[in-house]
């Protein structure tokens, strides 16, 4: 029963992992920028939405959409007004870039909301099935990390913008020629990658206790994810997501928590080599 | 004509001389003495750091309103020079540093934790600056430093005393499930309760370790769960702390002690937890509610606690006492040396026998305060009570 218990964790632990790391890989596939704020936007998600529920009552799923539109509309704006400025630059160059622009974000959070911990503490019980014990925040946090990731799978594939996004992503000198405004595309897919660390975060505060210095763990899971699963497509994320969350669940249980983590990286690196792609990836991203 | 220069020259080279030993003398009779503390004020200490920073600005308030320190035959003001050092430990150490050689300061303290007093304590020990620790446990204090005191008791104290209680709380006790985090003193206080325990004659059915930056906690809980224990012992920070709580709620882990170190005697963990917070025991350096006398500039206990409480809306706890009682310390060696020389400050700390508001002081040979009856504590009604030892106890042990 342990066996089906581990498991059980390591998938709803997967979906939050998947979550965390969907917008990391659209940007870092789409832009080719490794977003060193990603983490902090998780953050920044969660702690708004903490806030909106202790002061205002704001009940967090309703808190979601908002929470998720406002990092939007900072992701936006930060892509607009300074990545924009670098972002055909090679890949060190706008690291450093979204690594300045995290420092000043996490160190404002630090000192504006301080490092305290902080929960939303709905506290919704548990359910038992079959001696498999689920903790019914997760089991929710579980189900908006699918909702979200196959929304924006449905977004890429579907709609006009997704569309453009693929084709920036193929072709950025082609699909200028079509007619797509590339700058305003790659300040959309920002927003849309910040988009989802703000839901992430929203979702996250649900289930752990937020505290700023959790944005470098954040940002260290969403980079494994992304190469374990693929790089730039909601698929990869996901797999890779629930990969990692199953690995680790089984790898804490087998040779004991303290090597949970490094056995993630381990995978990471066995992949890097024999599998650059990922394990579901689009040769040419890796 | 070669001889007058060569006069005028020795006779300039030794008015600058003069006025160079002036100026050095002038220097060396400070009009005030100087303690530079490197803080954690942002960054994942900060509430620590915050804490700190509080209790030494009351002492200073109340040591500066009485003329300061008495150095031999005069009274000298103590002036504080703090920087924040982000929680980042290369930091504090450069900091400390720069505290020794830039800023001239006589004395330092240490940050809290003991990760960042080893940093701080490897610096002072360089240059020979006494360094008194707020919040440093064995790692730290078997590294040989001569420089360094801490005015926390030993940790091994902490464990002897959680035995004994629990044990007559529920005599048949008998299996334990130990997680620490992996990390300075939350590891220590893993592995010493896993010696103390099975020296104790119970069994430690499980026993890991989790890595700092752990996000979930659901395998190790699991695990626990299917050994059964009757005492569940979790060490990590508040953080940590709260998440395996809340998990273990979650997964239906249950058992009749649980003890998180040092989770409990923070405010910050009940406010998070709330009713989950309820019946988890822990151990403490010091807890409001044992009273003591001093003839520091506090004088009582309570004298300590109304005026923290006063000054923050918060109750004090053991980060502020300790805090303040590592610059009363410093202050009753430096009057015990009668000098600010710094190998006669070291030399009346490892001489020390006082009685503050926070309990008697008196450093052992590896530079911790000499072990006493630290207090037991649990989370009733959604306030810290004390368990034992018995003359401070407030509240009878509840089993969950």
């Amino acid at each position: 029963m342990d066996l089906l218990q581990i498991l059980v964790n390591g998938i709803v632990l997967g979906a939050l992992y998947a979550c965390i790391a969907v917008g990391f890989s659209l940007v870092w596939g789409v832009l080719n920028v490794i977003n060193m704020l990603h983490g902090s936007f998780i953050i920044l998600g969660g702690y708004l939405t903490f806030f909106a529920w202790f002061h205002l009552g704001v009940d967090p799923i309703l808190a979601l959409p908002a929470v998720a539109l406002l990092l939007y509309a900072l992701g936006y704006a930060l892509q607009y007004l300074f990545i924009n400025k670098v972002v055909t630059s090679p890949v060190l160059t706008t690291l450093t870039l979204t690594f300045g622009l995290d420092m000043i974000l996490y160190n404002l959070m630090t000192v504006y909301f301080t490092a305290t911990p902080r929960r939303v503490t709905l506290d919704m019980g548990s359910a038992d099935i079959l001696g498999v014990v689920m903790p019914m925040d997760r089991v929710l946090g579980m189900g908006l990390a699918f909702f979200l990731t196959g929304l924006l799978y449905l977004v890429m594939r579907g709609s006009t913008i997704g569309r453009a996004i693929v084709a920036v992503r193929m072709d950025r000198q082609a699909a200028a020629l079509m007619g797509i405004r590339v700058n305003n595309i790659y300040a959309i897919t920002f927003g849309i990658g910040a988009l989802m660390a703000g839901a992430a975060g929203a979702v996250f505060a649900m289930v752990f206790p937020v505290t700023t210095n959790l944005t470098g763990t954040f940002l260290g899971k969403a980079f494994v994810i992304c190469v374990i699963g693929g790089l730039g497509s909601v698929p990869g994320a996901l797999v890779g997501g629930i990969a990692l969350g199953v690995i680790e669940s089984f790898a804490g249980f087998l040779i004991g928590p303290q090597h949970a983590i490094t056995l993630g990286f381990v995978l990471m690196l066995v992949l890097l080599v024999v599998k650059p792609t990922g394990l579901i990836g689009v040769k040419g991203y890796e | 004509m070669q001889q007058q220069k060569s006069r005028r020259l020795l006779r300039s080279a030794a008015l600058a001389l003069g006025l160079f030993a002036g100026l050095a003398g002038a220097a060396q009779a400070a009009d005030a003495i100087r303690i530079g503390s490197p803080l954690a004020l942002t960054g994942a200490l900060a509430s620590e750091g915050a804490k700190q920073k509080l209790a030494y600005d009351l002492w200073l308030k109340r040591i500066n309103a009485v003329g300061g320190i008495q150095v031999g035959d005069r009274k000298l003001p103590v002036e504080l020079v703090t920087y924040d050092y982000q929680t980042d430990g290369k930091r504090a150490g450069q900091l400390a540093e720069k505290l020794i050689t830039d800023d001239k300061v006589d004395f330092l303290t240490a940050p809290f934790g003991s990760g960042h007093t080893k940093i701080t304590a490897a610096v002072a020990e360089r240059y020979g600056v006494p360094i008194v620790a707020v919040a440093s446990s064995e790692p730290v204090h078997d590294q040989g430093f001569r420089f360094l005191f801490g005015t926390l008791a030993p940790s091994s104290g902490l464990i002897d005393g959680m035995l004994d209680v629990f044990r007559k709380a529920k005599p048949d006790v008998k299996k334990i499930a130990i997680l620490g985090r992996d990390d300075v003193f939350p590891k220590i206080m893993a592995s010493l309760m896993a010696k103390g325990a099975e020296k104790a004659g119970l069994s430690v059915v499980y026993n890991e370790l989790y890595p700092v930056g752990t996000m979930d906690h659901a395998t190790a809980i699991t695990s626990m769960k299917s050994a059964a224990p009757d005492w569940i012992y979790v060490t990590g920070y508040t953080a940590d702390l709260v998440l395996v709580a809340k998990q273990m709620s979650d997964l239906g882990l249950k058992a009749p002690i649980v003890t998180m170190i040092t989770g409990p005697a923070y405010k910050e963990f009940v406010d998070t937890l709330g009713p989950l917070a309820e019946n988890i025991t822990s151990a403490s350096w010091w807890h409001y509610s044992a009273a003591y006398e001093g003839d520091d500039v506090f004088g009582t206990t309570k004298a300590f606690y109304d005026e923290v409480l006063a000054a923050s809306g918060q109750e004090p706890d053991y980060v502020h006492a300790s805090s303040a009682a590592a610059l009363i310390t410093l202050q009753k060696a430096i009057e015990k040396a009668g000098t600010l020389d710094r190998e006669a400050v070291r030399k009346a700390l490892t001489e020390l026998d006082i009685k503050t508001f926070y309990g008697p002081i008196k450093f052992r040979a590896d530079g911790l305060n000499d072990n006493r009856d630290l207090p037991i504590i649990q989370i009733q009604g959604g306030k810290p009570v004390v368990l034992a030892p018995a003359a401070i106890a407030s509240a009878e042990m509840k089993l969950n």
